[in-house]
């Protein structure tokens, strides 16, 4: 089957069989190998990816199910060279120990800090609760979430911003 | 195998009459028995882009929620969630962050689940569903709907279309509880949900339901008959409990033996009695 979605901002088409799971597409076929296979059955989250910015377990969805969709894989996160300040977060409080599950957290994290930007832990847990570590533990993991949202806040303005005439297209 | 996105119920109802057709809404549960080869379609029809299957509205009638609504849509609807408490604990419970993006709450009912949570909300509150693409549109109870472990009434060329709910009571006091492994992603060992209303102390309506305890999410009526007109006391709450374990029929399985399925159960009922009936819980 022909299936064209958009990957990290940039258009795809790939031919994939009806049975192809979006994850072996991802990973054999576009060779984005961030994003894990675990378990394979949903319970994991290793394999998390956005799919129109929600994050959805990509080993319980066919390829043609992503067709027209925007999806982000770990790969989507950073910019260039310049990691996502989720992916500071982790790294400087030790959040990551075989990296395997790592993907997961970020994206799952990533999409609980732009719905709501200042959770509580127990929203942080709730938000985690489809994915697991089997090496590291929990609370460091917390506390990477409570840096990142920290400092994505801090990043934040605190009112919209005025554009200033002489910058906007309109007026040059 | 083949894969077809239909997007109307018309062009759901001829891919169905195919040989070997399966539908397939969010994939959570059928995905992971097509991996275990527990179910090998020659057709997948996926109807997650049908819109009227997704439509949910509500109004002083009651509610009906189109079977490809996703779990998370649910959640995100407040109307829905503020009229309908038990339901919306019940949906908060199921899967994980991940899982509530995609399941629906007509792919969790056709899947059939002894354990299915969601069954338990919608039998207290006497769900009906209706079932279209057979010879002609049917509604029945959930209660007949669900036949046993991945059994239901749908007939061949048939497919759940919507759930609807009668209007809710305003002074229903709602419980759910599950006991299991782990807070997200488990199978329930055995789980009670369950709405009381009260006038002068006296329990004047009463819903349980009990999952993971029969071969259906089951409606416990006998603890029902047992408590409504009483006011609650130490004595009700034992006999409650008592008749509960009576009324579940469990299997033992890798999760639990059948006899602490029942004590479970029966657990689950009294502590409902006394949160709701104003008791201080159980000393242990």
């Amino acid at each position: 089957m022909n299936i064209r979605f958009r990957l990290n901002g940039r258009e795809v088409e790939i031919e994939a069989g009806a049975d192809a799971r979006l994850l072996d597409v991802l990973r054999e076929d576009l060779h984005l190998t961030g994003t894990k296979e675990g378990c394979g059955e949903g319970e994991c989250g290793a394999c998390t990816v956005l799919l129109d910015g929600q994050p959805v377990n990509s080993c319980l969805l066919l390829a043609p199910q992503a067709d027209g969709c925007d999806v982000v894989t770990i790969e989507g996160l950073a910019e260039g060279a310049h990691l996502h300040p989720i992916q500071e977060a982790f790294v400087e409080e030790g959040a990551v120990q075989c990296g395997f599950c790592t993907p997961g957290f970020i994206l799952a994290t990533y999409s609980l800090l732009r719905a709501n930007p200042e959770p509580t832990d127990e929203e942080i847990l709730t938000a985690l609760e489809g994915n697991l570590c089997r090496c590291t533990g929990y609370s460091r993991i917390l506390a990477a979430v409570r840096l990142a949202a920290a400092r994505l806040l801090a990043q934040r303005p605190a009112a919209p911003q005025p554009v200033a005439a002489a910058e906007t297209p309109e007026a040059e | 195998m083949d894969y077809i996105r239909v997007t109307s119920e018309d062009e759901l109802a001829t891919a169905l009459r195919r040989d070997g057709a399966v539908l397939l809404a969010g994939g959570t549960d059928l995905m992971v028995k097509m991996r275990g080869w527990a179910i090998r379609p020659s057709l997948l029809v996926d109807i997650s882009r049908v819109d009227s299957l997704r439509r949910v509205s509500t109004s002083s009638d009651g509610a009906v929620i189109g079977s490809a609504a996703r779990v998370a849509d649910l959640l995100a609807n407040s109307t829905l969630c503020v009229r309908y408490p038990l339901l919306a604990a019940v949906l908060r419970s199921l899967g994980s962050v991940q899982i509530r993006n995609r399941a629906t709450l007509g792919g969790n009912l056709a899947n059939a689940s002894p354990a299915a949570d969601s069954a338990l909300a919608l039998l207290a509150y006497d769900a009906r569903v209706s079932l279209a693409g057979g010879a002609a549109e049917r509604t029945l109870p959930l209660a007949e709907f669900l036949q046993g472990p991945r059994r239901t009434a749908l007939q061949h060329g048939e497919y759940l279309r919507a759930i609807d709910l009668p209007a809710p009571r305003a002074d229903w006091i709602p419980f759910f509880h599950k006991v299991g492994r782990r807070r997200a992603l488990t199978i329930a060992i055995a789980s009670v949900a369950g709405l009381l209303a009260f006038r002068d102390g006296d329990i004047v309506d009463a819903r349980l339901a009990a999952g993971s305890v029969a071969p259906t999410p089951l409606r416990l009526h006998s603890v029902e008959q047992l408590v409504v007109g009483r006011h609650v006391d130490d004595a009700l709450v034992a006999t409650a409990a008592a008749t509960a374990t009576r009324a579940v029929a469990p299997i033992a399985d890798v999760r639990a033996t059948a006899s602490y399925r029942r004590e479970v159960a029966g657990e689950l009922v009294a502590r409902f009695l006394r949160e709701a009936g104003g008791l201080a819980p159980a000393s242990l």
